[in-house]
C-alpha cells in the first residue's frame, strides 16, 4: 500500500475510528509515515493548546434579552439604515405643526361632512387611507402630498375649484426648553413618561405649535346652501416632544409624544348634511374613503391608517384609543382624553413599549 | 455558491422582527446554539465580552437570513462559521489599528497583569498569526478547536467531510510556521 496521506494522518489524531484499518496497519510498519504522523500530531496538539477558548460565561437568558433589546431599539450602526423613517416622522410631527395640520386637514373633511355649525369630536376612530386617497385629498385641497406631510408654511391660501382654502397659525412653531415650559405656554396637560423604553434617550426636544385655523370659503358657484358659506376648522395649540436614541444622540428620533387641543369646526350658512353631501361628492374623492368618512358619525376624530399599517382598538387612561401597527419598527397610538386633548405616541418601538409609554402619560 | 459569512463586528443591523411563531422558533435556535457560537468567537478574539459581542452580531445577522431556522437545514452551521469569520474580522481590524498606532508613534496600551501572564502563552501572537492566515484556514482551525466534529466543521465550511482533514492539516502547519517566523 502507498503511504498514508497527511489528511488521513491528521484525522487519525482526532477520529481514529473514521480511519480505515488498512491505513492504520500501514502506519504501524512504516517509519516514514510514523515520522510524518508525529509532526502532524505535534502541530495539532500545539494548535489545540493555543486555540483553546478562555473561560467563557455564556448566559443564553441574558444574551436573549440583550438581543431582543437590540431588535427593539436602534443602535448607532443602525442609524444610517433607519434614517429615512424617523425623518419622515419628524416631518409628520413638526414643521408648521404637522400633527395639527394633518389633523385639521383630514379631520376637516370628515368633520365638515358631519356637522351643522359646530363639530367637537369626543373620540378617535381609524380611517384607512390609501396612497390613492392621499393623492385625491392632495388634488382636492390643492395641497401637495409633501405639504400634507408637514411642509406647509405658517399661513397660506389655495384656490379650490369650489372656493378658497386658507390657513393661518397664531404664531410660529418654536422650540422650548422643557415640557414644563410647553405646559405653561399651551396649558396642555403634556408630560413625559416616568420610565422610558430601552434605547430611548432621556431628554426630549420639545416644540410648541400655536393654534391653527383652516378656513374654506365656498364660492357662490358651489351652489345650493353651501355656495357662499364658510367653514372654519381650528385646532391647537399643540406640543411635540421628540426623544433621540440613548446610544445615537438626538439625531435619531426614536419616540415622539404629541398633544393637541382637538379640532373644532363651525359653519355659516350650511347644515351638516348639506356640507357632507357637497364635500363627499367632489370629483376624484374615492367612494371608499367617502363611505368611511360617512360611517364615522358626528363625534369621531379620524385617525388616518397609512398603507401597510393596521389599526386596533385599545384603551389608554380610560379613553378609547387607536393603535397603529404593521411596520416592524414604527408603531403609534392616538386617543382623546376627557378634556378634549388629542394625544399621540409613536416611534421606532414595538407596540408593548408604545402602549407602556402611552399609559404612563394617558 | 459559497455562503457569505462576513459580518463586521458591531455593524450588524437590527433585523425586522419575524412573525411570532417564527420568533419563538428563532429563540429556541438561539438558546441551542448561543454557547457554541460564543465559544468559537472566544477562541478567536480571546476575550469573553468581545466574544459575546460577536455572538450578538452573528445572531442578528442570522435572524435576517433565517427568520425561521426550522425551515433551513444549514442555519446551525452558518452561525458557527459566521462566528469564526466575524471573530477573525475583529482581530484583523485590531491588527490594522495596531499597525496605524505603530506608524503614528502612538504607544499601545500597557497590558494588564492578567494579560501579561497570558501573553507568556503567546495568546496575542496566536491571534496575530491567525489573522495572517488565509481566511478559510483560520476558520477551520477555530471551528475544529472549539470542539466541532469533522462533520460539523464540514457543514459549517460547506465542504465534504473528507476535505476537512486536508484543510486542517494545512492550517495547523501554516499556523506553526507563522508562529516560528
Amino acid at each position: 500500500m502507498s503511504h498514508v496521506s497527511s489528511p488521513v494522518l491528521r484525522r487519525l489524531h482526532d477520529e481514529p475510528r473514521a480511519v480505515p484499518d488498512s491505513a492504520q496497519a500501514h502506519l504501524a510498519g512504516c517509519s516514514r509515515c510514523q515520522a510524518r504522523h508525529t509532526t502532524i500530531r505535534l502541530d495539532a496538539r500545539m494548535a489545540a493548546r493555543l486555540l483553546t477558548a478562555p473561560g467563557v460565561t455564556a448566559d443564553p437568558d441574558l444574551a436573549w434579552e440583550r438581543l431582543q433589546a437590540r431588535l427593539r431599539g436602534p443602535r448607532p450602526g443602525a442609524a444610517a439604515a433607519r434614517v429615512a423613517r424617523p425623518r419622515r416622522m419628524t416631518r409628520l410631527s413638526l414643521g408648521t405643526g404637522t400633527l395639527v395640520t394633518a389633523g385639521v386637514v383630514l379631520a376637516g373633511a370628515g368633520a365638515a361632512a358631519a356637522l351643522s355649525t359646530v363639530y367637537t369630536p369626543t373620540h378617535v376612530a381609524p380611517v384607512p387611507v390609501s396612497r390613492g386617497d392621499l393623492r385625491a385629498l392632495s388634488s382636492i385641497t390643492q395641497v401637495g402630498l409633501g405639504q400634507l406631510g408637514g411642509g406647509l408654511p405658517p399661513s397660506g391660501v389655495r384656490q379650490l375649484p369650489f372656493g378658497t382654502l386658507s390657513w393661518t397659525s397664531a404664531g410660529p412653531a418654536e422650540t422650548v426648553t422643557s415640557l414644563a415650559q410647553a405646559r405653561a405656554q399651551t396649558h396642555l396637560p403634556v408630560t413625559g413618561p416616568a420610565s422610558l423604553p430601552s434605547g430611548v434617550g432621556p431628554v426630549p426636544r420639545v416644540m410648541v405649535q400655536p393654534k391653527l385655523t383652516v378656513t374654506i370659503r365656498f364660492s357662490r358657484d358651489a351652489g345650493g346652501a353651501v355656495g357662499g358659506s364658510t367653514l372654519v376648522v381650528s385646532a391647537g395649540p399643540g406640543v411635540v416632544a421628540q426623544y433621540g436614541s440613548s446610544s445615537g444622540g438626538s439625531r435619531l428620533t426614536t419616540l415622539v409624544i404629541a398633544a393637541v387641543q382637538r379640532p373644532v369646526a363651525t359653519s355659516t350658512g350650511a347644515t351638516a348634511r348639506q356640507l357632507e353631501a357637497f364635500l363627499l361628492s367632489r370629483p376624484g374623492l374615492p367612494s371608499s374613503l367617502a363611505q368611511e368618512i360617512r360611517m364615522l358619525g358626528t363625534t369621531a376624530l379620524p385617525v388616518p391608517v397609512p398603507p401597510g399599517m393596521t389599526s386596533r382598538h385599545v384603551t389608554v387612561g380610560g379613553s378609547p384609543a387607536v393603535l397603529l401597527t404593521g411596520s416592524a419598527v414604527a408603531t403609534g397610538v392616538a386617543w382623546e382624553d376627557s378634556h378634549g386633548v388629542v394625544h399621540g405616541v409613536g416611534g421606532l418601538l414595538n407596540q408593548t413599549d408604545i402602549l407602556h409609554v402611552a399609559r404612563q402619560i394617558g | 455558491m459559497r455562503a457569505s459569512y462576513v459580518i463586521r463586528p458591531g455593524a450588524a443591523q437590527p433585523a425586522a422582527a419575524p412573525p411570532q411563531a417564527a420568533f419563538s422558533s428563532f429563540e429556541k435556535f438561539f438558546r441551542a446554539h448561543y454557547p457554541a457560537v460564543v465559544r468559537i468567537a472566544a477562541s478567536v478574539v480571546g476575550d469573553s465580552q468581545a466574544a459575546q459581542d460577536v455572538a450578538q452580531d452573528v445572531f442578528i445577522a442570522a435572524l435576517r437570513r433565517f427568520p425561521d431556522p426550522d425551515q433551513c437545514g444549514h442555519a446551525a452551521g452558518w452561525v458557527r462559521a459566521a462566528a469564526a469569520h466575524t471573530g477573525l474580522n475583529a482581530i484583523r481590524a485590531e491588527r490594522r489599528r495596531d499597525r496605524r498606532q505603530q506608524l503614528s508613534g502612538v504607544a499601545a496600551a500597557p497590558l494588564s497583569p492578567e494579560e501579561t501572564v497570558l501573553d507568556s502563552e503567546s495568546r496575542t501572537e496566536v491571534r496575530q498569526a491567525l489573522g495572517r492566515l488565509p481566511r478559510r484556514s483560520a476558520a477551520v482551525l477555530v471551528l475544529r478547536h472549539s470542539g466541532l466534529s469533522y462533520a460539523e466543521v464540514a457543514e459549517a465550511m460547506n465542504v465534504k467531510v473528507g476535505h476537512v482533514g486536508t484543510m486542517l492539516r494545512r492550517a495547523e502547519s501554516a499556523l506553526r510556521k507563522e508562529l516560528q517566523r
